[in-house]
């Protein structure tokens, strides 16, 4: 019995891996989950795993417990391993896909990351760096400028206004310009989806497989996969894409 | 002596023939201690964001060091250098343009060498007696670079720091030959290296300080430095102007690559790290490497100077992992 714990920037992701089989999935956001359950010890992040009640104390006691993420350099927790947050993602997208060549393309709340695996092997990756335009938490503000949900957001693909800004929160301001200029919502949704895809190409490019295993958060803008299959892609989204670094910790346990 | 500045290897010989102190500012730059200061000084002051740090960090170490003079090379390094020439004149510093001919022609090599040389007032003869004088320590660093990769007694980092000191000397042939002399003497007793995996350092030097530790304590070394090689002109050609031809540094990629590819194969390299510089038109030339070399590549990039960042280090573990499972 194994768990993993992936310490996002929006979620904190928790998987329970029995049998080889994933048991169980929890999420909570982050900053209330460090609010209710950290805290500091010394320089240490330390937190009050059995006070979520995910886990009972039994299975506190006997599994193995792998974590990563944003957290992961200052958490102190004792008997749990840390991993990096690149392995950890590739290690759960050869466990949910079964593929052993792929390239990886995780979007979560503020990085995108792109991994080249060959042979069931991390080769390289890239991440974006200084920026987070593009990211889960970019989707989040633009789809309250145009009064959406994510949901919603990510349900237009067609037509997509053309939007060019480089930064996530001159986008929003170029976005109100469109508003004003009277494109339908509809039309709206698919430019910001289009400026996801914008960002992401030259990272694929620059490691060419022929499946994309797409994970993170994002992976549920189902518009985002169909304007990367427009592309030319061919686009694998496993069964929990926003809990794939969590299944990738417990199956590294 | 007068101190006389240049923004990258120029023919240290003119230099030393008209007796200037010769300081790489690259060099002075980034052993200055305060080398990220001086970036965020040269951009409050209205250098953008958005170019390569090493030429922010040259205009912050010539106005802190009181550089009065310098050569800049305007044709073969970075076009940003022209307008950093500009930028310094302004404060009433000396600049004397270089060029180094894309075409690598010989005539227009000695022209700009010789208008160089009419610069400084100092004709051939003082110029080849100050070429015979540097034949020596330079004989004896490329005898550093041979005992990296044929004898595995020196590290990469050391290999590192003897050839980037080479375009200068550290400001004082004698005393650098004595560094040399004394590093030949403490390496002859060493044990040699036993690391599993030889790695080639290509491109600019970096501006990452920890690299090559951090490669070392993971059991990769490198045996090759290809830039910090030409700084040291191991080439033995007796002319001058051959001899800034032969140099490969300011010329096209495919000439650059022409040696590299050689070096690869002679030093029995596993693997090729080519470091690009956040910003830099060689970034574009990453393309041409990953092209036109058949061994895996690790491109990493950098920024500001400091350690090596955490993603970056993973990339770096990634890599070797695959190179060691190569093998």
């Amino acid at each position: 019995m194994r768990i993993g714990i992936d310490l996002g920037s929006r979620k904190v992701k928790f998987a329970l891996v029995r049998n080889e089989k994933v048991a169980r999935l929890e999420s909570f956001d982050t900053l209330s989950f460090y609010k209710r359950f950290g805290r500091m010890d010394g320089d240490d992040l330390t937190f009050d795993l059995a006070g979520t009640g995910f886990f009972s104390a039994s299975e506190l006691a006997a599994a193995a417990i792998v974590a990563t993420g944003y957290g992961r350099n200052t958490l102190n927790l004792k008997g749990v391993r840390i991993v990096s947050e690149i392995r950890a993602h590739v290690a759960g997208a050869l466990f949910q896909t079964g593929l052993r060549d792929f390239t990886l393309l995780d979007m979560g709340g503020q990085d995108t990351k792109v991994a080249l695996v060959r042979n069931g092997r991390l080769q390289d990756f890239v991440m974006n760096d200084k920026c987070a335009a593009s990211s889960g938490r970019y989707l989040e503000n633009m789809a309250a400028i145009l009064e959406v949900d994510l949901s919603e957001l990510s349900s237009h693909w067609d037509e997509p206004v053309r939007l060019d800004a480089t930064c996530g929160i001159f986008g929003e301001s170029e976005l109100i310009g469109q508003i004003l200029r009277g494109h339908p919502v509809a039309r709206l949704c698919a430019g910001v989806n289009q400026t996801l895809v914008k960002r992401v190409i030259p990272m694929l490019k620059r490691f060419p497989s022929d499946t994309i295993v797409l994970t993170g958060g994002v992976a549920l803008d189902r518009a985002l996969v169909k304007l990367l299959e427009i592309e030319g892609f061919s686009v694998i989204v496993p069964d929990s894409p926003q809990h794939n670094g969590a299944i990738g910790c417990a199956v590294m346990g | 002596m007068n101190r006389t500045g240049f923004t990258t290897t120029i023919p240290l010989e003119i230099l030393l023939a008209a007796e200037r102190i010769p300081v790489d500012l690259n060099n002075l730059f980034i052993t200055g201690g305060r080398s990220l200061e001086l970036i965020e000084a040269a951009e409050a002051q209205g250098f953008p964001r958005n170019i390569c740090g090493w030429i922010k960090g040259i205009y912050g170490a010539v106005i802190e060091g009181g550089i009065l003079e310098l050569v800049a090379v305007t044709e073969g390094d970075c076009s940003n250098t022209r307008a950093l020439m500009e930028v310094l004149s302004l404060h009433g510093i000396t600049t004397i343009p270089f060029a180094y001919p894309h075409d690598r022609n010989p005539r227009a090599l000695r022209e700009e060498i010789e208008r160089m040389m009419a610069h400084f007032a100092v004709g051939w003869d003082e110029v080849n007696r100050a070429s015979d004088s540097l034949e020596s320590v330079r004989r004896k660093i490329a005898e550093i670079d041979r005992l990296t990769w044929d004898d595995g007694l020196v590290s990469g980092a050391e290999n590192h720091y003897f050839q980037v000191a080479s375009s200068d000397m550290n400001g004082s042939t004698k005393n650098f030959e004595a560094e040399v002399d004394g590093f030949l003497a403490e390496i002859a007793g060493r044990t040699p290296y036993r690391d599993s995996i030889r790695l080639a350092y290509v491109g600019v030097p970096p501006i990452i300080d920890d690299l090559y530790p951090f490669l070392e304590s993971h059991g990769a070394r490198v045996v090759f430095n290809e830039t910090q090689r030409q700084f040291s002109m191991p080439y033995g050609i007796p002319d001058l102007v051959e001899r800034y031809r032969a140099y490969t540094y300011p010329y096209d990629i495919f000439y650059r690559l022409a040696d590299i590819k050689q070096e690869l194969k002679k030093r029995q390299v596993n693997g090729v790290i080519h470091y690009v510089q956040s910003f830099c038109f060689r970034q574009i030339e990453d393309m041409v490497v990953r092209q036109q070399l058949s061994l895996p590549i690790l491109t990493l990039e950098g920024d500001k100077p400091g350690p090596l960042d955490a993603r970056t280090k993973i990339r770096i573990e990634s890599f070797l992992e695959l190179l060691g499972e190569q093998q």
